[in-house]
């Protein structure tokens, strides 16, 4: 697929946020789906090689939103793509959030784990369901989109490594404090967050999914490159790709490294 | 489709010379989904194995500068399952199929190509050449005398279809080794495999990937797989199936003039997995333009 970019924001140091126009994008883009994003415009380019995954993080009226941290070279030379050039993206791959009808849930997120959490808030606001957010970064640079998420989310606890914004510390102190409350719990962000927000999830017999990100090559389940371990229901653990089966798994049943 | 592309590899007529490359295109019907299989010449299936095979541990893949290393580790759901489960899903489709398959010993590489060649399948190629697991591979590909053994043995009990020699350019010479595989009687070479490479993190002062080392694929290693398919090409008889850092057609050109009867698209179909069939139609586009009747008319034509 082809679309034109319409904004590409700088939010900080760190973050980008690019809309894209793609109506046949949009049509099929559910919240947990991810994309391969092609950095270069060019053909001849072969450097950087492989596309990039990036969670879909927001849609509306046939646009949708990437959010990207500035890492290497390909998130470079997305962050230099103008307003108003095409873009080449997959069509929205990957398994999608599980609802079952829960009332109350939290989100749990991170860096640019946040992306994918700010799509589920719109959705699950839109179903009627209360939306909390627990939001986590190192610094106050990895805060963003607060002003997004106040628009579906109730209640909203931040925290930091540094205290300069939100409360100091790990989003899961906040989050451990008002758990009960809590039908369900989905998360995205770092690997160590994702597990104590699981762990968290399992000692209070609350279901959890989590949203994983794994170096990928294809994004297509052919590469067999993004692996995830995961126990089954007789407690065997099996291999998972994280680009088909995932990137959506129930954080109860990762076994983490 | 036009003519002009049609091809015939040891007896196996295809429609077109474009292959996807083993363990960049799954078990074919991955790619399902996103493109007409309708339309290649040839799907060149994930290395299977006697046993299921899990891989290596994670992190098995890295990109590197117009390429990418990997260390996936010949995973595989073994020849039962492959011909049970996923056969009958890609015979669906008006493409030729080539298996790739690879052993621990010489037994099981005889044992797997005495299955195979009792299969639905048109090719098998023998993976003597993956870098990547420590028994079997690369071990068989770098040294001429198992390679001649593996090749003579599973040879002797391949009835029915072609035998197509992968090899590895992980060797001072590799005209000795499509040599060697050509005296023990293989139908052909497909060439080339990764070369063998490492990425180092400075942060953490780790090798990327678990297995330290992994296979270097991409548009990188180009240049080495045309030299190789071209010495190959001055050396043997039999036809070379050119592989290595492929994207768009003036590669597959350039292939071909350098030896090639057939190509295979690898790492691009991860960047693209529409290329293969990009491919396909860019190159019809050239040969009318440049009037030449058949692609195998530039089978090395480099003018030298």
């Amino acid at each position: 697929m082809k679309g034109k970019v319409v904004n590409n924001l700088m939010l900080n140091d760190k973050y980008y946020l690019m809309e894209i126009e793609s109506e046949e994008f949009v049509s099929k883009a559910k919240p947990g789906h991810f994309m391969m994003v092609k950095a270069q415009q060019y053909d001849y380019l072969y450097d950087p090689l492989l596309r990039r995954p990036f969670g879909v993080c927001d849609i509306e009226r046939g646009r949708f939103k990437i959010l990207y941290i500035l890492i290497g070279k390909g998130t470079n030379l997305l962050s230099q793509v103008k307003v108003g050039s095409y873009i080449e993206f997959s069509e929205p791959l990957g398994n999608t959030f599980n609802f079952n009808n829960e009332k109350t849930v939290a989100l749990v997120g991170g860096g640019v784990g946040i992306a994918p959490l700010l799509f589920l808030a719109k959705y699950l606001y839109n179903q009627d369901v209360l939306v909390d957010l627990y939001y986590g970064g190192k610094t106050e640079d990895d805060i963003l989109l607060i002003d997004e998420f106040k628009k579906y989310c109730q209640h909203i606890e931040v925290t930091t490594e540094n205290g300069k914004v939100g409360k100091k510390g790990i989003v899961t102190l906040p989050l451990s404090e008002n758990i009960k409350k809590y039908g369900k719990i989905y998360a995205c962000g770092p690997k160590r967050m994702l597990q104590a927000t699981s762990e968290l999830a399992i000692e209070h017999n609350i279901p959890v999914e989590v949203s994983l990100d794994e170096r990928m090559a294809c994004g297509m389940g052919a590469c067999l490159g993004c692996l995830v371990y995961v126990k089954n229901d007789k407690g065997e653990i099996e291999q998972k790709r994280c680009c088909v089966e995932g990137p959506v798994f129930d954080g109860a049943r990762i076994v983490w490294e | 489709m036009s003519k002009s592309l049609e091809i015939e590899i040891c007896g196996v007529k295809f429609k077109n010379p474009i292959i996807t490359a083993s363990g960049t295109f799954g078990y074919g019907i991955e790619y399902a989904r996103f493109i007409d299989l309708n339309r290649l010449g040839g799907i060149s299936v994930k290395g299977i194995s006697l046993k299921e095979t899990k891989g290596n541990k994670m992190p098995r893949i890295m990109e590197t500068n117009a390429g990418m290393l990997n260390a996936i580790g010949l995973q595989n759901v073994g020849v039962e399952r492959f011909i049970n489960e996923k056969l009958p899903l890609l015979k669906k489709y008006d493409t030729r199929i080539i298996v790739n398959f690879w052993g621990k010993s010489i037994e099981e590489y005889v044992e797997v190509a005495r299955i195979l060649d009792e299969s639905e399948i048109d090719m098998l190629e023998m993976n003597i050449s993956c870098p990547n697991i420590k028994e079997g591979g690369i071990a068989f590909g770098t040294d001429p005398k198992m390679t001649y053994s593996v090749v003579y043995e599973t040879k002797k009990v391949i009835k029915n279809k072609p035998l197509i020699v992968k090899l590895s350019p992980n060797v001072t010479d590799i005209k000795l080794f499509g040599k060697v595989a050509e005296e023990a009687g293989a139908d052909a070479i497909s060439a080339i495999n990764t070369l063998l490479g490492m990425a180092i993190n400075i942060e953490t002062q780790k090798p990327y990937i678990s297995n330290i080392t992994g296979g270097l694929s991409g548009p990188a290693i180009k240049p080495v797989a045309i030299r190789m398919v071209y010495e190959l090409y001055k050396t043997i008889s039999i036809p070379i199936i050119g592989i290595g850092g492929i994207m768009n057609y003036k590669d597959v050109v350039e292939f071909y003039l350098a030896g090639a009867s057939a190509v295979q698209i690898g790492t691009a179909n991860f960047v693209n997995p529409e290329i293969s069939i990009q491919i396909v139609k860019e190159l019809e586009d050239y040969l009318k333009s440049k009037s030449i009747d058949k692609i195998t008319d530039l089978t090395g034509k480099v003018i030298v």
